[in-house]
């Protein structure tokens, strides 16, 4: 995955949560298959974009949710 | 310093011979302020006989999505101690097994960063502390990271493994519960720690039929120790327990498969016949023991009620060979677990555990979905409904 | 905390390993035990294919424990054990000595902190339960105080040997079930008796509509519009108040103090010895949550229990018990009223039906 393709990742995954906020929650797998549909152009393995949203996680870009079950959340303020 | 709360209805279970969660609850709040706090929520909800608990908010440390439980009173005004009191789950040793060093400072750091009370253990296995603040979370974390501790799973992930205490200390053990336990945690920390799944997963791992962790009732894969060949007999210790026991009624009258009998003063089994359930080596320890080709049964698809109804784990694999496997970085295990995880992912809703997935699709699918061949150990019986959905090839064999 | 420790943030390091807590008589004799012996309900001996010994003593605990209780074990082990101590599946502290005559003094100390030796054998083994009041938002009852109540009724069947075969209770305080109560000996179990009721103003901000509606095992979630908002529908005749759908939404809460409660369930069984595994079954559908001591929760479980320990035959667990004489004359002897809910009318209810003219007049 080249730098640009990584950076275009990472910005369609905290996009798209962002944008369903309060309209659907995203759980991990969910979202990993969204971008294999995105990026099929860009060959992307599912290994790959794991990788990524576990640099987003780590890096605290988006956090965890749970309602009964995970989901992905934009960090509220002040966190 | 008098109470902050009165608390005349805890204070009935004060009393009585069997050690109180309430004198607990005080011994905590001598140490930690908040839990004062704790007692006066909870005596509230002895007069108004409901939770006061609210659903909803977030405890966490930062990149994972598990380990926490975020928990927030209904009054934070009425009880500032406990606006929040998020509960830590901390991965245990694997057997439970402590010294009083490393008890004495993981308690030491329950009562510096949180309420001062802990779970010795939670249900699925956790030390669990209770009481902190989402401020203090990373420090806690860190604190138990340094004494060589992680955090436990939660929400839709890997939850924190667990077993009997196997080989450590008892004799029925067919495998090293307490290593392939910490070998397996070890290896799938990253499931443990960011939830990827649909829903929760859980390993068990029982050394014996006797399955002292519950693995076959709540574990999405349970391992049950077994083993191939013969139960090996002591006839001198037989002789004893017959001098003791009834061994006829108490013994061999309740084999499952009626697998043995005397000959003459000799017990003799039946082995091809045998059932592993434990029965008879449970009553005779000294007399009986469990043959030499030993492993485990898997089991899966177990699971509590929600969300549609509960299951037992179904037997899939008759025997693994644990040890063998180990020696390969338990590589067989690892890929069946892939399969069933990428089948998982593939094919599943959320909060739908496997053994619902396998209900939903077919038991069939489910085994072509991960490689498995059905084979007569998995069923009771037979079919014995006509309702075949044959498939095309059939007709050409 | 101090900034370089900060810059070498601790993650993924995994559980301790166990090998650093195992004392030195079992690290030598690991997977080399031959036989043990139950010395009373409160101890028992391991004996090595070496000959060596490793005596335990076994002590309940309330779980939920202080950092001066976990201090009050330490001590104690440190006097008589080395330090060595573990816990059990069941939530008992397990203290592991190399000196038998270490062990009546012991137990003397442990008697002096209020605690009880036992739980080993044909005994009441500790309750596994749930948090309850005390720590969970689901709950329909307390669980600590509904197990301390119940315990001090038990005392005596915890502390000596006095039952055909071990008995072992759990407690759940809602039907999320942490902890494994479906399959004990005897299962007392939260029980709501109400459909949720729906906070349509926190509803849009708490709730994802489609995992909502997902969320119900008896598709009794709709989806509805009230003045021109989305909300929800709950089809009451159909709901049968597992609360699933408030663990996924928050604005949907089940709780209600005037009809929560309790259920009792009997004859489950996890371990294999004799018979396959088994869940629990129905016995008493409900009873009103009574604090602090729930004395009909407590009569019901004496009741089962002097039932069984008058009826069973030595080494019968409760459900081959039941099993044998049968459950018309379980709810004779118990005087437990079967009722209409007794009779399974949820997914494969059927397979609970008897399909044999077999019955006992």
């Amino acid at each position: 995955m080249t730098d640009e393709t990584k950076k275009r990742l990472e910005d369609k995954i905290i996009g798209t949560i962002k944008e369903y906020t309060g309209k659907k929650r995203f759980k991990p797998i969910d979202i990993v298959k969204e971008m294999e549909k995105e990026f099929s152009g860009d060959g992307l393995s599912k290994a790959e974009i794991k990788g990524t949203l576990k640099e987003i996680m780590d890096g605290g870009k988006l956090v965890y949710g749970y309602a009964g079950g995970s989901y992905l959340a934009i960090p509220e303020e002040g966190n | 310093m008098g109470k902050k709360h009165e608390t005349p209805l805890l204070d009935e279970l004060k009393k009585g011979k069997w050690v109180s969660f309430v004198r607990e609850i005080e011994r905590a709040a001598e140490k930690s302020e908040r839990t004062e706090d704790l007692l006066g929520q909870v005596e509230q909800s002895y007069r108004d006989k409901v939770t006061h608990w609210k659903h909803g908010g977030m405890a966490g440390v930062k990149g994972y999505g598990a380990g926490m439980v975020g928990r927030f009173t209904e009054f934070p005004d009425k009880y500032p101690g406990v606006k929040e009191c998020h509960s830590m789950r901390i991965n245990q040793v694997s057997g439970f097994f402590y010294n009083s060093d490393v008890l004495r400072k993981i308690a030491g750091i329950a009562e510096k960063h949180g309420g001062g009370l802990l779970n010795l253990h939670g249900s699925t296995g956790d030390i669990q502390i209770l009481g902190l603040r989402q401020d203090e979370a990373e420090e806690a974390f860190q604190a138990y990271a340094e004494l060589g501790f992680d955090l436990g799973g939660g929400g839709s992930d890997l939850r924190t493994p667990s077993c009997c205490l196997g080989q450590a200390r008892c004799e029925f053990a067919n495998y090293d519960t307490l290593k392939i336990c910490y070998d397996l945690t070890q290896a799938y920390q990253d499931e443990m720690h960011r939830p990827l799944f649909n829903y929760k997963f859980k390993f068990k791992f029982s050394g014996c039929a006797n399955d002292c962790v519950a693995s076959a009732s709540r574990s999405d894969m349970a391992f049950i120790g077994t083993w191939k060949d013969s139960i090996k007999i002591n006839q001198d210790e037989v002789k004893n327990y017959v001098k003791k026991l009834n061994v006829q009624k108490y013994v061999i009258d309740k084999c499952p498969t009626k697998c043995m009998w005397f000959e003459e003063d000799n017990l003799v089994i039946d082995d091809p016949n045998c059932v592993k359930c434990m029965h008879c080596i449970n009553e005779m320890p000294k007399a009986l023991r469990p043959g030499d080709e030993k492993g485990a049964s898997i089991l899966l698809g177990a699971k509590a009620p929600l969300v549609t109804g509960p299951r037992m784990g179904m037997m899939f694999i008759p025997f693994y060979d644990v040890l063998e496997d180990s020696k390969n970085n338990y590589e067989w295990l690892k890929q069946l677990i892939s399969n069933i995880w990428d089948f998982w992912d593939e094919y599943g809703v959320t909060r739908e555990r496997i053994g619902e997935l396998m209900q939903r699709v077919g038991v069939v699918t489910f085994l072509e979905g991960i490689g498995l061949e059905p084979i007569p150990e998995m069923v009771d019986h037979p079919r014995s409904n006509p309702f075949i959905k044959f498939e095309d090839e059939e007709e050409n064999d | 905390m101090p900034e370089e420790a900060k810059n070498k943030r601790l993650t993924d390091i995994g559980p301790h390993d166990f090998h650093d807590y195992l004392p030195p008589v079992i690290k030598k004799n690991y997977g080399k035990w031959a036989y043990h012996e139950i010395l009373d309900a409160g101890s028992m001996v391991h004996v090595a294919e070496s000959g060596d010994k490793l005596y335990t003593v076994r002590v309940g605990s309330p779980r939920l424990v202080s950092g001066s209780f976990v201090r009050d074990l330490c001590d104690l082990a440190d006097k008589y054990c080395s330090g060595y101590l573990r816990f059990t599946t069941r939530n008992n502290v397990e203290f592991l000595l190399e000196d038998e005559k270490n062990i009546e003094p012991l137990k003397q100390d442990i008697a002096k902190l209020g605690l009880a030796a036992g739980g080993i054998g044909n005994v009441v083994a500790n309750i596994v339960h749930t948090q309850g009041w005390v720590h969970c938002h689901t709950s329909a009852s307390d669980a600590s105080g509904v197990v301390k109540s119940v315990m001090d009724d038990l005392y005596e069947y915890f502390v000596e040997e006095k039952l055909p075969a071990k008995v072992r209770i759990a407690f759940a305080c809602c039907l999320n079930m942490c902890g494994s109560v479906a399959s004990s000996d005897i299962a007392i179990l939260g029980t709501h008796r109400k459909p949720p009721r729906i906070n349509q103003e926190r509803l849009l901000n708490l709730c994802e509509i489609p995992s909502t509606i997902a969320a119900c095992p008896t598709n009794s979630i709709r989806p509805d519009t009230q003045d021109g908002k989305q909300t929800l529908r709950i089809n009451e005749e159909t709901c049968v108040f597992c609360g699933s759908c408030y663990t996924v939404c928050p604005a949907m809460p089940i709780a209600d103090p005037a009809t929560d409660g309790l259920s009792i369930w009997v004859g489950g069984k996890v371990s294999n010895a004799r018979t396959k595994p088994t869940f629990s079954k129905l016995v008493i559908p409900f009873i009103p949550n009574d604090p602090p001591r729930w004395p009909k929760v407590v009569e019901a479980v004496k009741t089962i229990l002097d039932a069984y320990k008058e009826g069973a035959e030595s080494g019968e667990r409760v459900v081959e018990w039941i099993e044998r004489i049968g459950w018309p004359r379980f709810f004779k002897i118990t005087g437990f009223k079967f009722t209409k809910y007794h009779v399974d009318d949820f997914r494969l209810a059927e397979t609970t039906m008897n399909y044999s003219s077999h019955t006992r007049l």
